[in-house]
């Protein structure tokens, strides 16, 4: 079964003769539980391309249909709420909330829900994030890698069947990016998410289920590349 | 481009957006000085022209100096002048402060590329001066609509001794101060951001946002809040620098509403309306109760006459206090009509627990002036002849004395019936005329025939109203306290928004992870209702010290009768105030946050 449905989306900047289309037609699927890199120069839409699935942004045209829910066609609040429980987010720039905690920034969603955490489900992110020690720090007090971990719990604890993930390593180096790639991996394992990820690395793109390419607002298809 | 400074219009074309409240803060300022100078230029030539008609060699500066009043409202107008001057110079440099922060990528690169500290404070200055390019112009030419519009309504709609008003008068001091208190306050209010630009560290420019790269020590306690409260709440508490002035904003304008209330207090006392005030008065020659009773109907029924009431009185009764059979004391009688009686309540004379209802008609109960020194209770007893009267309320002053304190001496006021009943007398001492508004000279003329006739005196006192001169004291005070406040607003809601557009990537961040709107709004409401709470603490422990030693200064000294209490009406305006503002400063921000895409605020900066 399908869970990511992307039916003809467009998107334009401007208008008139200054007009950009950042994206064209894009039209994909992708089924629960698959890890899909998207790669591309700078540029040439995939942001754009993750924002529109993560109605982070509206498109000018077309549809996206998560778990079957045309998420265009439901009003701001709701549409807030369902993301809230759906789709995790993680960002390049990690984006935490610099006066929360590691475990505050990490429960956030839910705490936005007005639920309590589940403190099992807490204390076992941790472990694999390995920031069991790092709980009651500050981001400004973290590593790059440990920022972006923290991040991934974050995106992780509402256990949302989607993940969107914008160049998770773009700003690590290369002990730390092979570490989130393995924690990314594990997660879609464990708990059968599926994870839609930006990346520049091709080396990185390679270990993903099947890679879409973009170009100039077009995505191809470039097919499955793991068993 | 001639030189780096060329910059400056082409940078301010593309800020316009960001810098139309600094703008707006510059033409208030500028509008509020050019507005007050030119109507206080106005007051003085009427006065001097007024007084000078009088006294020929009367010089306007002797007698504003030379008496004690004239004193206190100089002392009083220059205070009130520096805390609006303060509040501008406060209001201009938060903003240019806030339009320096939001750019210190842009002041990094500058340094970055080779300009020196000197040519950035020069930059923001001279940024700071190309504002006033326009914003001087609309402030004066508002502040010179304003005095013509106040002019236009004291002749039009006040009148009297303003019938003479010029309506369109342009005033050169005015125009000279509204200038230079632009230029001054402007240059004084971007010193401080000036030099904050010029320390931006040219790595600023590849970091980012040097404020975005300060490091966070203190972590948000949520304990029973929710999520958004305590976030809000730590927003505003975690810079503690920008939680005291954001304070002191709220703080100075409740400083400046309760020194204003003072005000009207003052004037109140200085001219007081009572619903009673008469326009003719008629006296028997002899002082004595002789005016023929049935003066009153034949007078009522005259034209241009709108309400006639009497007062009888008898000095020096006989009396017995606390129970005293002997009647070893004695009291003064006076009685009132029901109309004069009513006026008593209409114009809140009458002290807390009095119940007026009771005196009306041929009762056993009376009222009876009061000041502190009085040992007189509402309830207590005293024996007048042969009856036993009991006090239903008390005056919290006493009309009939020169300087409003009771001294000791007791006067009871009674209805007319309870009068003639404890002294037989019918007569009255005093009969007392309110015309109408469109009473002729003629119709006085022959209402003075009527009275001559009789053998009585009658005194013209219309001259001596005071409602205009009142009314346009009262709404030259509202009006200088609305201005006040709507600056307050503004600067207020201008600071939240700037707060929040410094957070604006965080704020997309959350939105991204799933903060609803109504969220969003709770949470920047907490953020400015922390500023509110210290503000209105702070304004309250400043503003409640400082009401009484106006209130001292100004009435107490002049009024002996007059003691401060706690403005429980201002202070409960200034909560609604503060609670309104709070609201309306976090209301617009979020809602400006809400219809920008979530991955346009993200990739912000």
């Amino acid at each position: 079964m399908d869970l990511l449905e992307v039916k003809n989306i467009s998107k334009n900047y401007g208008t008139g003769e200054t007009v950009v289309h950042a994206l064209k037609n894009a039209d994909f699927s992708v089924p629960k539980g698959e890890f899909v890199a998207i790669v591309g120069e700078s540029g040439s839409g995939k942001s754009t391309l993750l924002n529109m699935i993560g109605a982070l942004d509206t498109p000018t045209s077309g549809k996206v249909f998560i778990d079957g829910k045309d998420i265009f066609s439901m009003k701001e609040h709701s549409l807030t709420v369902f993301r809230r429980r759906n789709i995790g987010f993680i960002f390049q720039s990690f984006n935490l909330i610099p006066e929360l905690t590691v475990e505050q920034n990490m429960i956030f969603p839910v705490l936005l829900d007005y639920q309590k955490p589940d403190k099992k489900y807490l204390e076992e992110l941790l472990t694999v994030l390995g920031l069991t020690e790092r709980r009651s720090h500050l981001p400004s007090q973290l590593s790059g890698g440990q920022q972006q971990r923290a991040a991934i719990g974050r995106a992780l604890i509402a256990r949302p069947a989607l993940i969107l993930a914008d160049e998770p390593t773009g700003n690590l180096d290369t002990q730390n990016t092979s570490e989130v790639m393995a924690l990314l991996k594990e997660a879609s394992r464990l708990y059968q998410q599926t994870i839609v990820m930006i990346t520049h690395s091709q080396n990185i793109a390679q270990t993903a289920d099947r890679i879409l390419q973009v170009s100039d607002g077009v995505v191809t298809d470039l097919g499955r590349c793991r068993g | 481009m001639k030189s780096y400074l060329s910059l400056i219009p082409i940078s301010a074309k593309i800020h316009r957006r960001q810098n139309r409240m600094t703008l707006l803060c510059i033409i208030f300022a500028v509008f509020m000085v050019t507005a007050i100078f030119s109507m206080a230029e106005i007051g003085i030539r009427m006065e001097q022209l007024r007084l000078s008609d009088k006294h020929e060699d009367f010089s306007f500066l002797e007698s504003l100096t030379g008496t004690a009043m004239g004193q206190t409202l100089l002392m009083t107008a220059i205070a009130m002048f520096l805390l609006v001057l303060i509040a501008g110079i406060l209001m201009i440099s938060s903003s240019i402060n806030s339009s320096v922060s939001q750019r210190t990528q842009f002041f990094g690169m500058m340094r970055c590329i080779g300009m020196s500290r000197q040519q950035i404070i020069r930059f923001v200055c001279l940024e700071s001066l190309n504002w006033c390019k326009t914003a001087i112009p609309i402030g004066l030419l508002s502040g010179i609509l304003m005095s013509w519009i106040l002019s236009a309504a004291l002749r039009f709609l006040v009148g009297e001794e303003f019938s003479n008003i010029p309506l369109f008068n342009i005033s050169g001091i005015g125009i000279v101060s509204g200038i230079l208190v632009g230029i001054i306050t402007v240059l004084l209010a971007a010193r401080t951001p000036a030099k904050h630009a010029a320390s931006v560290s040219p790595i600023a420019a590849v970091s980012g946002n040097s404020e975005k790269t300060k490091t966070s020590f203190s972590s948000v306690h949520t304990g029973f809040l929710k999520i958004e409260t305590a976030l809000g709440i730590h927003h505003a508490a975690a810079a503690k620098k920008n939680l005291v002035l954001m304070a002191g904003s709220f703080a100075l304008s409740i400083i400046l509403f309760l020194s204003f209330s003072v005000l009207i207090d003052f004037v109140d006392h200085l001219m007081p309306q009572s619903a009673a005030a008469s326009d003719l008065d008629i006296s028997s020659s002899d002082g004595s109760n002789s005016i023929d009773c049935a003066l009153r109907q034949t007078l009522a029924n005259m034209d241009g006459v709108k309400q006639v009431y009497g007062r009888r009185s008898s000095f020096d009764v006989a009396a017995g206090l606390d129970g005293d059979t002997a009647l070893s004391g004695a009291v003064d009688l006076v009685s009132f009509d029901d109309f004069d009686l009513k006026a008593l309540r209409k114009d809140g004379t009458l002290c807390r627990g009095s119940n007026l209802s009771k005196v009306f008609g041929d009762s056993k109960y009376v009222l009876a002036t009061w000041d502190q020194n009085s040992s007189l209770d509402i309830g207590d007893s005293v024996i007048v002849g042969n009856e036993q009267l009991t006090i239903a309320g008390l005056l919290n002053y006493d009309p009939f004395s020169e300087n409003g304190l009771a001294g000791g001496k007791i006067t009871l006021i009674t209805s007319d019936e309870t009068f003639a009943r404890l002294t037989g007398i019918f007569d009255y001492s005093l009969m007392l005329i309110q015309t109408d508004s469109d009473v002729t000279d003629e119709d006085i003329a022959a209402i003075r025939r009527v009275v001559e006739e009789n053998g009585y005196t009658m005194t013209d006192k219309r001259d001596q109203r005071t409602s205009g001169t009142y009314l346009a004291f009262v709404v030259c005070i509202y009006a200088f306290l609305g201005i006040i406040t709507l600056v307050a607003v503004l600067n207020i809601s201008n600071s939240i928004s700037m707060s929040v557009s410094s957070r604006i990537k965080q704020y997309g961040s959350m939105r991204a992870v799933g903060m609803d709107g109504r969220q969003l709004f709770k949470m920047i409401l907490a953020e400015a209702f922390t500023y509110a709470f210290g503000g209105c603490v702070m304004g309250c422990a400043v503003g409640l010290p400082f009401s009484k030693i106006m209130y001292d200064f100004l009435i107490t000294a002049h009024f002996p009768y007059a003691s401060w209490a706690l403005p429980v009406k201002p202070l409960a305006v200034i909560v609604l105030f503060v609670i309104a503002t709070a609201v309306f400063a976090a209301y617009f921000p979020a809602k400006g946050i809400r219809t920008v895409s979530i991955a346009e605020t993200i990739n912000e900066l």
